[in-house]
């Protein structure tokens, strides 16, 4: 595929994120603080989140089978999730948080189960759309092209 | 770069003594940022470095007080997450403000009110929630000027 191609497909692939609302413009203040000085520093956050989540996530689920379920705990995790989630731009995941959140503090243990597949699959989906996002800048970057700037205006 | 390991770690920018640029200020500002979230703590330092300021990173509230008590006058302004589970930004916040006189930020994800208000009751200068953004960073040297203006009165 010739590179404008492949820039092109970055654009609307990166602009149907923002529209299917995986992706809020917190994620544009990432891709400000990209320069060359750091030319890899969205993907190393990005990465880094993921890794992170992932212990969070499990620490949600072995939380959530105890017999007395600490429910500050559980609020303790998911509010540092949401915190994190947002502070990437990862907005289904940050609103499945916002969900999860209210379940805890009910302490509604059905609730909690249910929100806490709803983030893992919100985290799943966002972290597929990361790594097509990356592939695709990666591709740009060997054929000797930049990646272009996405601006909010559509 | 060295990054915050789980054992309460830091890791410091240059090593240059009172900031006193006039002319380059607000460049140069020297920031103490705690915030036990690896994403958010890498995040804060990126944006903080952009706005030209001198950046110490802290993931542990303990930390952090062990470096200001031993740098007194090295630091111009704390940033600190409120939810951490060593010790709290807001027991954080009132070990500063009695030991020493330095403008403490306090930044969370919860913006509930009554949260907001203990910080501000207890003497927090400003109150930021998360997601931060950088244009939010760059005017964060006037609770600076503004503590200092305060002291000479």
């Amino acid at each position: 595929m010739e590179l404008v191609q492949i820039q092109r497909s970055l654009v609307d692939y990166t602009k149907s994120l923002f529209m299917e609302g995986f992706l809020d413009a917190q994620f544009l203040q990432l891709q400000q603080l990209q320069d060359d000085s750091n030319p890899d520093f969205v993907f190393e956050v990005v990465s880094l989140f993921f890794e992170d989540s992932e212990k969070l996530l499990n620490e949600l689920i072995i939380a959530l089978d105890q017999p007395n379920v600490d429910f500050k705990k559980i609020d303790s995790h998911v509010h540092q999730l949401k915190g994190s989630s947002s502070s990437i731009g990862a907005q289904r995941v940050k609103n499945a948080c916002i969900a999860f959140r209210n379940y805890c503090d009910v302490q509604n243990i059905e609730g909690c189960l249910t929100c806490l597949q709803q983030v893992k699959q919100e985290c799943y989906l966002v972290k597929n759309k990361f790594e097509t996002l990356f592939r695709l800048e990666q591709q740009i970057m060997a054929s000797g092209g930049s990646v272009p700037t996405i601006e909010l205006g559509f | 770069m060295n990054p915050s390991n789980g054992n309460g770690s830091m890791s410091t920018a240059s090593s240059s003594g009172a900031w006193d640029g006039r002319d380059q200020f607000p460049a140069g500002l020297r920031v103490l940022v705690v915030d036990d979230d690896p994403t958010c703590l890498m995040i804060f330092e990126k944006m903080l470095k952009a706005c030209l300021y001198q950046v110490t990173k802290c993931n542990k509230a303990e930390t952090a007080l062990s470096v200001l008590r031993e740098h007194k006058n090295e630091f111009d302004i704390v940033i600190s997450d409120v939810h951490m589970p060593d010790m709290d930004g807001f027991e954080l916040l009132k070990h500063i403000t009695s030991e020493m006189d330095l403008p403490v930020i306090l930044i969370s994800a919860d913006a509930r009110k009554q949260v907001v208000m203990e910080g501000v009751t207890y003497g927090a200068c400003d109150y930021l929630i998360k997601p931060v953004r950088i244009e939010t960073l760059k005017n964060i040297w006037q609770h600076v000027v503004r503590k200092k203006a305060r002291n000479t009165v």
